[in-house]
């Protein structure tokens, strides 16, 4: 056949060439590339690198004050985050849960809903939605445009530059310092920022370990936990300090546990992947603020809230039926409770927070009203919450204390959520994104599987020196 | 409720379980795995490696040097041989073992599948150098020759493996190595190494240890029976005899040698100018494609732009564009040094 004739004289020739032959024709392109270029194009005077540029790289790169820049950006933005999403976030729960809601639910019953259908809409589905918008809504609106920001002006290539050399060592990519982060804002899109890596192992290295970031829909969940038990360990002056010291740890450990696993990963089941590396150091650039505001907004805020809302919504369906269908005389949700809380004393937890971490994997956000909802149908507290199957959260500290402490609570079980909530499955949005950026299952089940074992045992082993030393 | 002790005690025997079962290369699991692959036609085929090797080097071996050379219990080795008689792989020569003509077919056809498999190591996948002889081991004896074919044609039907040693084309033809092992040189020979033998392991770690590259230029500046000394790209190398003769290179005519100013990037200092003269062949597959990609190619001029603050990696302007590489990757660039009249005070 002709064809087949083809084949083998450029075999042959293939055969003859060697091996140097896409070297050269690298080399052949370079060097026409260059003439076109110098008969084309007309540059003014020797314009090396800005002077701007060269002296600015020399700061943000320098053994003194490269590490302290780095420190200090990432800790502003956090701040900015954490402190500028309260007021968002306050106003959108007022609006969406305790506005909107009720006046849904009773309009609803007024026209003719079935009580059952009602509670099912809007106490389940609805009010799911509405807490992971407005909690999940502010913060990563403000934190993905800062992130996106610092990117445009081409700082984040000059960190993961610096960082580099700490993350080789544990078989990674210096940009997964930035992936890193970015999960302090949200998993799902730290996972997607993992597209930045061009090296198919440090990658996968990067996606697996990026759940270790504690993120947003965490943050508050710590903090609140912290406050409550830890906090109130030192003398009053002192316990603000105290708590925001514990949280602070806990995310300090997420990074430990980053440069483990992602160790342990490249010297076992990621041998064979390819690595390679290189960086480039783009020149600054001003970023075109409202440009990147709006992109940022849409390409990342936007559809990593659409994938929770997706997900979110089936949950508060879950989680008011759990709460509302009986099987003999006691809620599905009871009958959860009473057999996982053997498994969870083992863990130093409880049976409400395994079951309120079965039904939250779509997202963390609604770990703690489900907790607390949980906590007050199964040790029947009156006069707080609004029925069963409705999450709620308390304005006040000490109240969700009372609660939490009448559900059995210690300081282990304090000490061991934080622990679980750093190290368990990722969020469903997340699995669903890293199943997205891979394209296999073995490495979802991974990255999924992985954590919760680390959490299991790691509460585990908490929990039984702590009850040995105690 | 047991005692958190007991579940402490518990979890602790279930770890050294695993580790006990698992553990890499030496755990149960993985032992028991291997005792099952010592089956009848991977013995046969590691018998006609060696005795390809032997007669490749001019020596014939007998069934005791077959059964001294392995940990395999020498009933079953006797029994191997015999089948291999029967088979006419083999033929006896004076209690010598000769291979006959299909034997040495299927002898050059397991080298094939083993020295392509290292090609496709060190191309497509990121495994470490001194690992892959250990997984084509395993893979020669699990390819047939539509697989082996396939393989070829996906590598471009490569002629030598990646530590220099030819590949047998389909039909069993095979090229031989030019050159000599670097003792055989004198004293001010410049060459270039053409192959490095990977067996024995000990020896060819203390080869990788010493970080030396296929295809760099060698100048001997020292050779006696306690040690041989030589320059390669910009670095001295001091290496025992037996070491040294498990390294092959070619004599350089004189118009192949360029001059002694080659060193490798990672040798760039700040404010030296440099232009380059290509990548090291130990330097292959994505990693190689991408520092084309990005222009660092033949000629091209280069110089240090920044060092992060652990030193590595470093950043070199390559066509007005910083672009940082890992030292690890900058020796396998090599480079000549510009030298600046203007600089240099």
């Amino acid at each position: 056949m002709k064809n087949n004739k083809i084949l083998n004289i450029s075999n042959d020739l293939r055969w003859q060439i060697g091996d140097g032959f896409h070297d050269k024709l690298t080399e052949g392109i370079y060097s026409d590339a260059a003439q076109i270029a110098q008969n084309s194009v007309f540059k003014k005077g020797q314009t090396k690198r800005f002077r701007f540029d060269r002296s600015l790289d020399k700061i943000v790169t320098s053994k003194i004050w490269g590490f302290p820049i780095m420190i200090l950006i990432l800790s502003v933005v956090l701040w900015l985050t954490i402190i500028g999403a309260n007021y968002p976030s306050g106003l959108l729960s007022e609006l969406l849960l305790d506005t909107i809601q009720p006046w849904l639910k009773e309009t609803s019953l007024s026209i003719g809903f079935p009580i059952w259908l009602a509670g099912f809409l809007f106490d389940g589905v609805y009010l799911a939605l509405a807490w992971v918008i407005a909690v999940m809504l502010p913060p990563m609106a403000i934190f993905f445009p800062l992130f996106t920001l610092l990117e445009d002006f081409g700082y984040l290539p000059r960190a993961a530059f610096n960082l580099d050399n700490l993350f080789k060592k544990a078989g990674a990519h210096g940009k997964q310092a930035l992936t890193m982060s970015m999960g302090f804002g949200c998993n799902a899109a730290g996972v997607v920022a993992t597209r930045i890596i061009d090296s198919p192992r440090e990658r996968l290295i990067a996606i697996i370990t990026n759940n270790f970031s504690l993120c947003n829909g965490r943050w508050p969940t710590q903090i609140l936990i912290a406050s409550i038990f830890i906090g109130a360990l030192a003398p009053q002056s002192l316990s603000g300090a105290l708590s925001t010291l514990s949280v602070i740890s806990i995310a300090l450990l997420g990074v430990f546990f980053t440069f483990v696993v992602s160790y342990f990963l490249s010297k076992t089941v990621l041998k064979g992947e390819v690595s390679s590396f290189t960086l480039e150091l783009p020149p600054y650039r001003p970023p075109i603020f409202w440009k990147t505001i709006y992109t940022s907004l849409i390409d990342r805020t936007l559809i990593v809230l659409w994938r929770a809302c997706v997900f979110a919504a089936p949950a508060g369906a879950v989680i008011w039926l759990i709460s509302n269908v009986t099987f003999g005389d006691t809620t599905i949700a009871h009958w959860l409770i009473e057999n996982l809380n053997g498994f969870g004393f083992i863990l130093g937890l409880n049976g409400v927070i395994l079951v309120a971490y079965i039904v939250a994997i779509p997202a963390n956000e609604i770990v703690i009203p489900t907790i607390l909802m949980l906590t007050v149908m199964s040790v029947s507290i009156s006069g707080v919450g609004e029925g069963n199957g409705v999450m709620f959260e308390l304005d006040s500290v000490s109240a969700t204390g009372e609660i939490l402490k009448a559900g059995g609570w210690t300081l282990l079980t304090a000490v061991n959520l934080m622990v679980f909530s750093l190290l368990h499955n990722p969020c469903s949005t997340t699995i669903y994104t890293i199943y997205k950026e891979t394209k296999s299952i073995k490495w979802t089940v991974i990255a999924s599987v992985l954590p919760l074992i680390m959490g299991f045992v790691v509460c585990f082993v908490v929990a039984q020196v702590w009850r040995i030393l105690l | 409720m047991e005692s958190p002790l007991t579940y402490l005690l518990y979890f602790l025997l279930i770890i050294t379980g695993l580790i006990v079962v698992f553990y890499p290369n030496g755990g149960i699991y993985w032992r028991l795995k291997n005792s099952f692959k010592n089956d009848s036609k991977t013995l046969i085929e590691d018998i006609l490696k060696k005795l390809y090797h032997a007669e490749d080097g001019g020596n014939s071996l007998s069934t005791n040097d077959i059964i001294s050379s392995t940990n395999i219990r020498p009933k079953i080795i006797i029994e191997i041989i015999a089948q291999m008689k029967a088979n006419e792989l083999i033929n006896f020569n004076n209690g010598n073992i000769k291979l006959t003509e299909n034997g040495m077919d299927y002898a050059l056809k397991i080298i094939r599948v083993h020295r392509l498999w290292e090609k496709y190591l060190s191309e497509k996948t990121g495994f470490d150098k001194k690992d892959w002889h250990d997984i084509a081991e395993k893979m020669e004896h699990k390819l047939d020759s539509q697989q082996t074919k396939e393989l070829a044609n996906d590598l471009g039907n490569p002629r030598f493996d990646p530590h220099g040693d030819p590949i047998p084309t389909e039909f069993g033809e095979i090229e031989s190595i030019q050159g000599e092992p670097l003792p055989v040189f004198k004293e001010g020979t410049i060459g270039r190494i053409v192959h490095i033998e990977d067996e024995p392991d000990i020896i060819y770690k203390q080869i990788l240890a010493e970080d030396l590259h296929i295809g760099s230029h060698v100048h001997i500046v020292e050779n006696n029976e306690k040690r041989i000394v030589f320059h390669s790209e910009g670095e001295e190398y001091i290496l025992a005899p037996i070491v040294a003769n498990n390294i092959t290179i070619l004599q350089l005519l004189k118009e192949e040698i360029s001059e002694e100013n080659t060193f490798r990037l990672s040798n760039l200092k700040e404010n030296e100018q440099a232009k380059i003269i290509g990548i090291s062949n130990e330097c292959r597959g994505e990693i190689r494609r991408r520092l084309l990609d990005l222009g660092f190619v033949l000629n091209t001029k280069i110089e240090l732009d920044l060092i992060s603050p652990m030193n590595n990696p470093r950043s070199y302007l390559v066509r007005d564009t910083a672009i940082a590489i890992r030292n690890e990757q900058a020796k396998y660039i090599l480079i000549e040094k510009i030298k600046n009249d203007a600089n240099s005070n």
